[in-house]
């Protein structure tokens, strides 16, 4: 009769199993002490895999944008810097012609600071940075303001046949010393400021477009990132140095070099106002990206503390959970030597 | 009774007990073959003293049906486990690196750096890596999940050669079990081996079973269907040569009755495991990457008033026209290429992605003339933004209609390691099952070394006494006869 009966063959198997169960768990423990992860991301969350695969690309991307929002930020405060150095140059001229207005307004000195005034925009405004043109609005890789000291260039040209045109004469004819105050104002209202403040500007002067550079600052918010030189403060500039540059320069009048240098002085202030306004604009913009860059990287805070808990593994527990196997796998084996001792043949001699 | 009796008696046990001790050492033999049923001797007195040794063989029906319906569950299930494990390696990667959500992340994070810089041509040409990632991505997934049908199919048709040769090593067991039983001999082994082959043929598919007169067997599949009676039921199967994505796979018959398939996660049975392998969960993976191709076609196509809608960056066999809206299209994620229009590889111009203009000066987009305008980003931050945004998927695909493209392509991973976590789990629970069962039916009907051993000491000592008795007998004899010498 048989009441209670183990095979020897399920005593074996038995063991057999067990032991390569709790090596197969040992090694998937193993692997998350040395990661941190879960060893299998998609056997333990399962469906909320898309969650930890979801946050893995967000995180990716957030720091793409803050890093990208680096990049904004140097031309924002490169253009800052630019606006600043144009702001001192209408302050110079503005000087010039105050002096000029008051004193001797035929002097060369009032001309030369038109010339230099016209000289440092047009660098200033065609400076670059990684290759970009910085004015340019979006079309950065054309120069965005005309020479307007180089050979052939349009905007001079435009100027002097509007003089020739209205008066009959170059500014240089000894003619010009007859031209009253009234008229050369009349001249400067009518004939000048279309070619900066009208069509003139984009025909003559600048390549730059009026759109500006669009860029994502955010997961959701996308601003303009830069200047174009198409702005009223950089047209008045242009303008105003224009004037003092040609006109002083010319055979006019003490009187009509007085109205201009009283004209160019009205020009010039609200170059400089223009010009202000068009810092803080960059100034509001640069806060845009800055604020951006931190709100994400507080995100980012979150989403790597999101990761983790979804599928990090608490090093502790891990390091214990190893300890654990590895001695059950040890007593395992002390057992098996003993079991497979413990046989009645051993006791048969 | 007399002294040759005596000798009868003592000659009778004497061959019983090397009978029995035959037996022993058989069981001890046959200790560790799983499929050997241990044999007892039963001895039974005929004329008063003489024994015949009759030979019992441990059986346990219960136990043994037990361990029949959980080894086919575990082996189909360890099939659908396996099956599932592979296509997440080979269509997903390591941590889902080569999968489509991956690769589309990339796309983005490129298209952003591209959008903060447009004057920068190779951040252009970069885009235009990244998209050839998210190709490749889907390009090899397609191939990978089609090439795993028809590896699973080629597994069907072995397995189903199997199951027909298993069929008739039954057969001619069941033949010698019945015939062995008609002649009233001992059939033990004959049990033995047509139990090892049920144990073999349950592994395919769920079986029943149920004994008729003389022992002989028939076998019927779980859902009823006859598999063997008196002589093999045929059990078919058409492979196909090879896959295409939206091509049905034949089915197999046992006995011309199809074999039916339930669920996505559960399988009863290695043949159902490997048909729901080739015909669930590949075809669904498949259609799901159809339709994040599908959703990059259409987020990077053109439009222009007046003009039909184009494919832009990602074209596809039916391009330049853009597949229907919401509708799943076979196989697109295996054509879905780049546009060579914008690829530089193919003498195309990335920066035309910028721009717009793949299809012709129509669609051009940046305001400003050619060749100019080169820090347009509207277009490239308009892309960004369509990958984010919901469209409609369909859902014979078996996800959320309406999401973005990448939190489909993240949903697509997160389904199918929802169903590949259950499949685990399942064949975790039925392997123990089976591990348990298997021990149970051991238990009951294996055989213990040591039991044997103390059995081989009664014998011995029964030989002994008997042995004695013959020379004490013999003695006595030799005593008598000499007496009357």
């Amino acid at each position: 009769m048989k009441t209670t009966s183990v095979s020897s063959s399920a005593m074996s198997n038995a063991m057999r199993y067990s032991q390569s169960r709790m090596q197969a768990e040992l090694v998937k423990r193993q692997k998350e002490m040395d990661t941190l992860r879960v060893a299998d991301l998609g056997l333990a969350l399962g469906a909320r895999t898309s969650q930890s695969v979801t946050f893995a690309r967000d995180l990716e991307r957030l720091n793409s944008i803050v890093d990208s929002n680096k990049l904004i930020s140097s031309r924002l405060s490169t253009t800052q810097d630019a606006l600043g150095k144009m702001g001192d140059a209408a302050q110079r001229l503005l000087t010039a012609v105050t002096t000029a207005a008051s004193g001797d307004p035929g002097s060369n000195v009032t001309r030369d600071a038109g010339k230099a005034a016209l000289q440092s925009m047009t660098s200033i405004l065609n400076s670059s940075i990684n290759g970009e043109y910085l004015f340019a609005g979006t079309n950065t890789d054309v120069k965005p303001i005309n020479d307007y000291g180089a050979a052939g260039s349009p905007a001079k040209a435009a100027f002097d046949a509007a003089f020739v045109a209205r008066f009959g004469f170059p500014a240089t004819d000894p003619a010009a010393a007859s031209i009253t105050a009234t008229q050369i104002n009349d001249f400067i209202t009518n004939d000048v400021a279309p070619q900066f403040l009208g069509a003139g500007w984009k025909a003559n002067w600048s390549n730059a477009t009026d759109q500006q550079i669009v860029s994502r600052i955010s997961l959701n918010e996308t601003t303009e990132s830069s200047i174009s030189a198409n702005t009223d403060g950089v047209k008045k500039l242009a303008m105003a140095a224009t004037i003092v540059n040609e006109l002083f320069s010319g055979n006019l009048g003490a009187e009509a070099k007085k109205a201009v240098a009283q004209r160019v002085m009205t020009i010039t202030g609200e170059a400089i106002g223009a010009n202000a306004q068009t810092q803080s604009q960059a100034g509001i913009i640069e806060q845009r990206v800055s604020d951006a860059s931190d709100r994400m990287k507080a995100q980012i805070g979150l989403f790597e503390k999101h990761v983790v808990d979804l599928e990090g593994v608490d090093q502790y527990e891990a390091a214990s959970r190893v300890n654990d196997l590895m001695s059950h796998i040890q007593n395992s084996y002390a057992l098996t030597a003993r079991i497979s001792q413990l046989s009645l043949i051993n006791f048969l001699k | 009774m007399s002294l040759s009796s005596a000798l009868n008696i003592a000659q009778s046990s004497l061959k019983a007990t090397s009978r029995q001790t035959s037996i022993v050492s058989r069981n001890v033999s046959d200790g560790s073959n799983p499929d050997y049923s241990r044999r007892s001797a039963m001895l039974v007195y005929t004329d008063p003293g003489v024994s015949v040794v009759k030979i019992r063989r441990e059986a346990n029906d219960l136990l043994f049906r037990q361990n029949l319906s959980a080894l086919s569950a575990w082996s189909g299930q360890g099939a659908l486990a396996k099956g599932m494990d592979k296509l997440e390696l080979q269509v997903n990667g390591v941590d889902n690196a080569s999968s489509a959500s991956t690769a589309i992340g990339n796309l983005q994070k490129a298209l952003q750096l591209y959008a903060t810089t447009p004057s920068n041509q190779n951040l252009g040409s970069s885009v235009v890596e990244a998209a050839r990632q998210v190709v490749r991505s889907l390009n090899d997934g397609t191939k990978a999940i089609q090439d795993f049908r028809t590896q699973t199919d080629g597994e069907i048709t072995t397995a189903v050669n199997d199951i027909n040769d298993l069929l008739k090593q039954f057969e001619v067991a069941n033949k010698a079990v019945v015939s062995g039983t008609r002649s009233g001999g001992d059939v033990s082994d004959a049990l033995d081996n047509r139990d090892a082959i049920l144990k073999k043929i349950s592994e395919y598919v769920p079986i029943s079973t149920y004994t008729r007169g003389d022992n002989d067997m028939v076998i019927t599949t779980g859902d009823g269907t006859t598999l063997f009676e008196t002589i093999p039921r045929s059990v078919t199967f058409t492979p196909s040569a090879g896959y295409a994505p939206g091509a049905v796979g034949g089915q197999i018959y046992i006995d011309n009755v199809p074999l039916k398939t339930t669920g996505v996660t559960d399988a009863p049975g290695k043949l159902a495991g490997m048909l729901q392998l080739r015909d669930n969960v590949t075809v669904t993976m498949q259609s799901q990457l159809d339709e994040i191709a599908r959703g990059l076609v259409t987020a990077f196509s053109e439009s222009a008033t007046g003009q039909p809608t184009l494919a832009g960056l990602f074209t596809w066999s039916g391009g330049p026209a853009v597949p229907p809206a919401g509708t799943l299209v076979d196989g697109i994620a295996g054509t879905i290429k780049i546009n060579p229009a914008v690829d530089p590889s193919a003498g195309g111009n990335p920066v035309l992605l910028r721009d717009g203009g793949i299809n012709g000066a129509v669609y051009r987009t940046n305001p400003n003339a050619a060749g100019s305008g080169a820090s347009y980003a509207d277009r490239l931050i308009a892309y960004g933004e369509k990958l984010t945004q919901p469209m409609a998927f369909d859902p014979a695909a078996g996800i959320t209609a309406n999401s973005s493209l990448v939190s489909y392509a993240a949903s697509s991973i997160g389904w199918f390691e929802g169903v590949r976590q259950q499949a685990s789990t399942l064949a975790d629970t039925k392997e123990a099952l089976a591990q348990r069962t298997g021990e149970a039916l051991s238990n009951a009907t294996g055989v213990n070394v040591d039991t044997e051993m103390s059995l081989m000491l009664d014998l011995e000592h029964t030989y002994q006494a008997s042995a004695k008795i013959l020379t004490t007998v013999n003695q006595m004899l030799d005593t008598l006869l000499s007496a009357v010498r």
